[in-house]
């Protein structure tokens, strides 16, 4: 009797181990881990949040031909590609495989997107729009935008560049980038420009800016990117009888974002950054000066809820043009406030910090901050906000954002309604 | 053209293609000069992904339409990236292979589709006939899906055309006698 139950027992493990075997085991790479998931082209996909997370569970388990077929089926649906296949390639051990996706965009191979649209009903409506062609490891990108919210001027124009997006190795991309823009200033500025030349303005207020730069960007270890090259600016002045001025200056970048999964529930995800850009008379240029800036954000989402802290700070030496100087009180930093209010010629100081909490598609923000020119004792400035937010994602691509900011602020209570995507 | 060329070698029927021999109580056939892990569907699997084959093999006696015995298998084929060597699980009784080469493991599917003897009548002409087709993707998937292969799924597969994008090979035997076959 015990033998007859030993024997089903064992035939029964038999059946269920052949079951598992037929459902994961048809293919022999099966027994690999998977070492990395990406694109053989080396590309930088605009891709959902939800899509890089499939990606990135697959990171680490076996080899699972439904699961990797799965997600090249959303890749093509997301990515409106002519079909998206794939293959493994041996990883770095012997045990693993990388999976690398190829994308066939059909004869056209050209991506539309929106890096960012926002609307404040203070500042008006900011819009870009981008056009990339890519032919094998070359990719050429077209763009116009009007953007009133980055810097202290609106500025709206054409930018184009071309990549090489491997040079050898996929660890080297070269990059080649040429903006044309048209100024427009808000009247406070113009009043702080006639108000104040004293400041530390490189130049004042300048029609147009020509901009070419040339860039390489090193993986010195993933997810660490170096990015160096050469800014060339020219300016072009209100008075079309005044001389231009160049702003021509050495760019570097060095860059680190990571995410970790921790749990199926719970995610981190760290971007820090840190950006020099020095314009020396060795360049030929006419402003000399340095800047410096770093960021860094952190995000920590666990089920439907997440917090995001963020932190930006930098300081420039010198008499830097409008372009490069520090802006407070748009649609990321100090939402609530008007940066024509905190200051019209932007700051040569600036610190910020930013925490963020959101549950499901609700969002509540704290940002303070201060910006103020080197010499000068800087002020401290809140405002908090309600909106919400597409989808979970920790800096989600894609997101749309509604919210409502305010000012804290003695006196009145003044709210800013702000709206957009990609931001 | 191409297409046709395509059609014209896809269907290609030669009684010098396939030959029948016996083993024990089973009549097993040979097919030397197919290769069917070729072309798109080789650099596929040197991809690393795997790519199921449908078999369909009858034996007809009398006349070449009187089938009397039949067997459908698929076989499952993959090619591992690091020891650069093919694999073949036989879905349905999960037979896998070793490690082969490309021809041992087309001689592996071949070898692993055979038809009883008892089902076979002496004494009489016989023919055999084998189908070969690669799976469709959405075949592919409801078949994965099931806890094992559905013999009926693939009766319903082989009782239809091959669609066009569909790579399949049609070869028949010359007439035999199941008493003249080497065991």
């Amino acid at each position: 009797m015990k033998l007859a139950l030993v024997t089903i027992l064992g035939a029964a493990a038999l059946v269920a181990q052949d079951g598992q075997d037929q459902s994961t085991d048809l293919n022999v790479n099966s027994r690999y881990t998977v070492e990395s998931v990406s694109f053989a082209d080396q590309r930088h996909y605009r891709l959902s949040s939800s899509v890089l997370e499939e990606m990135r569970r697959l990171v680490g388990s076996r080899v699972n031909d439904e699961a990797v077929k799965r997600l090249a089926a959303r890749l093509r649906s997301e990515l409106r590609a002519h079909d998206v296949t794939f293959r493994l390639a041996r990883g770095g051990n012997p045990e693993s495989v990388k999976v690398l996706f190829t994308v066939d965009k059909g004869g056209s191979n050209f991506d539309f997107s929106i890096p960012k649209f926002a609307y404040n009903s203070r500042q008006g409506w900011t819009g870009i729009g981008e056009g990339t062609a890519t032919v094998g490891a070359n990719a050429f990108t077209f763009g116009a935008l009007t953007d009133g919210d980055t810097l202290a001027e609106r500025f709206s124009g054409v930018k184009t560049k071309y990549e090489r997006l491997a040079l050898g190795t996929d660890r080297i991309h070269l990059g080649f980038e040429f903006d044309a823009y048209h100024e427009q200033y808000n009247q406070a500025t113009l009043d702080a420009l006639e108000n104040n030349p004293s400041s530390s303005l490189g130049a004042g207020a300048y029609r147009s800016r020509l901009n070419f730069e040339p860039s390489a960007t090193f993986v010195l270890a993933k997810p660490l990117t170096l990015t160096v090259g050469l800014s060339f600016e020219q300016l072009q002045p209100q008075l079309s009888a005044a001389r231009s001025e160049s702003a021509n200056a050495v760019i570097n970048t060095l860059r680190y974002h990571q995410r970790w999964q921790l749990s199926d529930a719970t995610k981190q995800d760290l971007d820090a950054g840190y950006s020099l850009r020095a314009a020396t008379r060795l360049l030929g240029t006419d402003l000399a000066y340095t800047r410096h800036a770093v960021n860094v954000r952190y995000g920590l989402q666990h089920d439907r809820q997440l917090v995001e802290v963020a932190l930006v700070a930098g300081l420039i030496y010198g008499r830097a043009p409008l372009f490069e100087r520090f802006v407070l009180g748009n649609s990321a930093t100090l939402r609530g406030w008007n940066k024509y209010d905190l200051d019209p010629l932007g700051g040569n100081r600036m610190v910020h910090a930013s925490v963020t909490y959101g549950y499901h598609i609700m969002r509540v923000f704290y940002d303070t901050g201060a910006i103020w020119d080197q010499g000068r004792t800087p002020e401290a400035k809140h405002s908090a906000g309600i909106g919400i937010a597409s989808g979970l994602g920790i800096l989600q691509k894609g997101a749309f954002l509604l919210a409502v900011a305010f000012p804290m602020r003695q006196g009145h209570v003044d709210p800013v309604f702000i709206a957009g995507m990609n931001f | 053209m191409a297409l046709l060329c395509f059609e014209l070698f896809a269907l290609s029927v030669s009684s010098e293609d396939l030959f029948a021999r016996r083993a024990a109580d089973q009549l097993h056939i040979l097919a030397p000069r197919l290769h069917f892990l070729a072309g798109k569907t080789l650099q596929r699997l040197h991809d690393g992904l795997s790519v199921p084959f449908d078999f369909h093999l009858t034996i007809a006696a009398g006349s070449r339409n009187n089938v009397v015995a039949h067997s459908f298998g698929r076989f499952t084929v993959s090619y591992d990236v690091w020891e650069e060597k093919f694999r073949v699980v036989r879905l349905g009784n999960l037979r896998k292979s070793g490690y082969l080469s490309v021809n041992g493991a087309e001689s592996w599917c071949i070898e692993n589709i055979f038809v009883p003897v008892n089902a076979v009548p002496a004494g009489k002409d016989l023919w055999a006939r084998l189908e070969v087709r690669s799976a469709e993707p959405k075949e592919q998937s409801s078949l994965l899906a099931d806890a094992g292969i559905s013999i009926a799924t693939l009766i319903e597969l082989f009782s239809r055309q091959p669609r066009p994008q569909q790579d399949h090979w049609t070869l028949e035997s010359a007439p035999f006698h199941l008493a003249d076959l080497k065991q």
